[in-house]
């Protein structure tokens, strides 16, 4: 069985293990800190270990990636900075839970389900690669446009209390995401003729503006308050419940791989999805989504997770990335002298393999890794507000030079610091916000792709929409979930029932 | 491992040393013009690990994206000209002026090392109604506006192929934009675009793993790579008036370095470029090595230049005209 040889390489080779393990434990930590991405991580690795053989390369990038996509979710429960954009659904449910004195039994639910969503996604690499693949790259622009179209009705599960305020949100998020030049005619748009404003706005300096910023400020309304006292009871979720949630969690693993597969999109719109999915299919959970129902944390925790199962597929079968992180690897492969591609399969299964393999061990040192240490992990919540305001403080401006060595996303991270922190003080909800600026793009630049495609007319449009599958379902589904949002519907409901 | 780790720090102990030659003292910033993954990271990362052994330096990468690589060219024109920050570009800054990008572009810099250009090769979705070139037109030709071009906006390799196309056989074709070549290429192979100007490299693979159709190698030879792949000029020779042309990359410092510290580095890269490895990745990928640099780089620069500035003049693809810069008609 070569197959079978070929999962062993890193499981028998002590340092490639060792590199796994060193990787997944680094990439927690990079994840967990705002604007420390793993994209960053692992081009900074390309240099490093330029000189080293493939598998230890490939080792230890693998195992950044595994640990970083989980890490982001720790400082999103604890202090409600998603360490990264597909952390942002868990800190709806995380944070309140950590504010309830359970970000212990949050961080184990998260650590337990993220493992199981690894694993779903690694899978799904290892049997059914060529058939996702396949799926995945049929996408055209008119459908990349309605997967926007139903993130951006995701603001309806984001909103918490009002619906309008949720909508400004979202759609001045959309704006946030339209500024600088734009990639399809080169205009620039509200950039004012300021130079610094062509690049756009980076939306990893919105999130850490918007979340720790304002959170900080936030805070001082409440500095003298006692800081809540965390139970230390149990850590590791019960078999039982992580059994109930089971179902669910496959759901969104589904989800998750499908959406990390696809070239367009990633780990966070897969999280984001996947939360709304939960809301929909969860008719009464324990306790209300936004104050800490567990389903919040499974189902985007299991989804971003199977992400990179899913990003895996079209870069190992077609040499297409399946995100940022593995269009890098693919730069990786060739420096080491392969030629990722469509033949990379036939002609290297060893490296298919390796990687299902080396994926695998990271998503259990993940674990490992994971559940210990968090005992002292939740002491931070309990930390008096006067030391933890400032490190929020300075994690954010580090966070944010990181992200491209720049000062003026610093600029841009506490302004939108400042106007986060009044949009919370009226009431309205964060998370659109950085829905809109992610989703923008994604919406924004293939309407315009489909309907340039249909030669601008909007009735070839919708006939090829209705003569494919794939289009069809998405804008089945596209009308139904606006349909079952409209206030309007529940008032008729409301009014026979 | 233990031998990387020793080196690691041998090297780590070398920065901190005083200066014992006179260049480098210090670790050298390496700033990459497009983004991580991308032909021109590769390049850039596959070639400088050589050339710090024979520098005897530390070159530190660090990617710098946005304005097309205008970020990137002016952060190094604005630092000290003293070679510790070192461009990695591709040859888009040649295109700034007329494009209104900047007004600044190679000539305030040194070429350290033309290391190689690409090949634009045309390809189609394998299950395209033509296989050549002639083919290719008589389809357009009967159905108008019916076959979808990939585009990557105006100055990039696509638009300079379709201009070059659109000068010589006027095409009817409907452009797709996407932001970059590895996106169309992808919609290419899921039919979402019908035929796409790439540069070989991103699409050999694809192409030798059947998911994509070749229809024209642009240049007047053919590539050892694909042997196969007809050149354009075997079809349709007028192109030869356009070619050999392509995309580069290079290594560049700000132009006032002292002439011993570009001397350092150009023999530096000059080396680098001979190392077996790089030499395979360079062919494995498609590109011609080049390694060009004094009075060779700067003739080669200005005539990519003019080339390229009045072709997509021509094609009404620039903001401003050529002239207005003194760049001379080819």
């Amino acid at each position: 069985m070569d197959i079978l040889t070929w999962l062993l390489v890193p499981i028998v080779n002590l340092d490639l293990l060792a590199l796994i393990a060193v990787g997944t434990f680094a990439g927690i930590y990079v994840g967990a800190i705002p604007g420390l991405s793993v994209t960053m991580a692992v081009s900074i690795l390309i240099s490093f270990t330029f000189s080293w053989d493939v598998y230890p390369a490939l080792a230890l990038m693998i195992g950044i990636y595994m640990g970083g996509v989980y890490g982001g979710s720790r400082t999103a429960i604890l202090l409600n900075i998603p360490g990264a954009p597909s952390a942002i659904a868990t800190a709806l449910d995380g944070y309140p839970m950590a504010q309830k004195g359970l970000a212990g039994e949050a961080i184990g639910i998260v650590t337990v389900v993220s493992f199981i969503g690894g694993f779903i996604g690694i899978f799904a690499l290892a049997a059914f690669a060529p058939t996702i693949s396949d799926f995945a790259i049929r996408f055209q622009p008119r459908d990349y446009m309605m997967l926007g179209m139903l993130g951006i009705l995701l603001v309806g599960s984001l909103s918490g209390g009002s619906l309008v305020k949720g909508i400004f949100a979202g759609a001045f998020g959309i704006a946030i995401g339209a500024v600088g030049m734009d990639p399809l005619t080169f205009t620039e748009r509200f950039t004012f003729d300021i130079p610094a404003m062509r690049q756009g706005v980076s939306f990893i300096a919105v999130m850490i503006g918007m979340f720790g910023i304002s959170e900080g400020l936030m805070q001082l309304h409440t500095i003298k308050a006692t800081a809540v006292k965390q139970k230390i009871g149990r850590i590791i979720p019960s078999w039982a419940s992580v059994r109930r949630h089971l179902p669910l969690g496959a759901q969104t693993s589904a989800i998750g791989t499908v959406i990390g597969a696809l070239p367009g999109t990633g780990g966070d719109i897969a999280a984001l999805m996947a939360y709304d999915h939960a809301r929909r299919v969860t008719k009464n959970p324990e306790v209300p989504f936004g104050k800490g129902a567990i389903q919040g944390l499974v189902a985007p925790e299991t989804a971003n997770n199977a992400a990179v199962g899913g990003a895996f597929i079209p870069m190992l079968t077609l040499g297409i990335p399946g995100d940022a992180v593995t269009a890098i690897m693919i730069g990786a492969l060739f420096i080491h002298g392969l030629n990722p591609g469509p033949l990379l399969m036939t002609s290297q299964p060893d490296m298919f393999w390796f990687i299902v393999s080396a994926l695998g061990i990271a998503n259990c040192f993940m674990l490992i890794f994971g559940l210990t240490g968090i005992r002292f992990f939740v002491k931070v919540v309990e930390m008096p507000r006067t030391v933890l305001l400032p490190v929020i403080l300075l994690l954010s401006i580090v966070g944010a030079y990181a992200v491209n060595n720049s000062l003026s996303d610093v600029y841009w991270m506490l302004g939108f610091g400042v106007f986060g922190y009044f949009l919370r003080l009226y009431g309205y909800p964060l998370a659109p916000v950085i829905l809109g600026v992610i989703m923008s793009r994604l919406l924004d630049d293939n309407w315009r792709r489909a309907i340039i495609s249909d030669r601008e007319e909007l009735d070839r449009l919708f006939m090829g929409i209705l003569s494919s599958p794939l289009s069809l379902a998405l804008f089945t589904a596209v009308v139904l979930i606006f349909v079952s949002k409209t206030p309007l519907w529940g008032l008729i409901f409301r009014k026979k029932g | 491992m233990k031998t990387k780790l020793i080196g690691a720090a041998i090297a780590l102990a070398m920065g901190a040393m005083p200066a014992l030659a006179d260049y480098p003292t210090k670790e050298i910033q390496g700033i990459i013009q497009w983004g991580a993954g991308g032909s021109t990271d590769t390049v850039a990362r596959a070639v400088t690990p050589h050339a710090e052994k024979a520098l005897g330096g530390t070159i530190v990468m660090q990617n710098l994206t946005g304005g097309v690589g205008a970020i990137a060219l002016n952060k190094v024109a604005e630092d000290a000209a003293d070679g510790y920050t070192i461009l990695f570009g591709a040859e888009n800054p040649l295109l700034y002026k007329v494009m209104k990008l900047g007004d600044k572009d190679y000539s305030d810099f040194t070429p350290v090392n033309i290391l190689a250009r690409g090949t634009p090769i045309l390809v189609a979705r394998p299950d395209a109604p033509y296989n050549t070139f002639p083919e290719m037109i008589a389809y357009i030709n009967a159905n108008p506006k019916a076959v979808k071009f990939g585009s990557t906006g105006p100055g990039g390799l696509p638009s300079v192929v379709t201009a070059m196309i659109n000068s010589k056989t006027p095409v009817d074709v409907t452009y797709v934009p996407y932001d970059g070549d590895g996106p169309a290429l992808t919609a290419l192979q899921g039919g979402a675009i019908d035929v796409m100007p790439a540069v070989l490299g991103a699409a050999i693979e694809a192409i030798k793993g059947g998911k994509m159709k070749p229809i024209a190698l642009f240049d007047v030879n053919p590539s050892a790579a694909l042997p196969d792949v007809p050149t354009i000029t075997s079809t349709n020779p007028e192109f030869a008036d356009y070619l050999p042309w392509g995309p580069f990359f290079g290594v560049f410092v700000k132009k006032g370095t002292p002439d011993d510290v570009v001397a350092k580095l150009v023999a530096a890269y000059a080396e680098a470029t001979k190392h077996p490895d790089f030499v395979a990745l360079i062919e494995g990928r498609g590109f011609t090595m080049m390694s060009l640099s004094g009075a060779e780089a700067d003739a080669f620069l200005a005539g990519w230049q003019s080339t390229t500035s009045w072709l997509v003049h021509d094609a009404g693809l620039a903001k401003a005209s050529p002239a207005d810069f003194g760049i001379p008609k080819p």
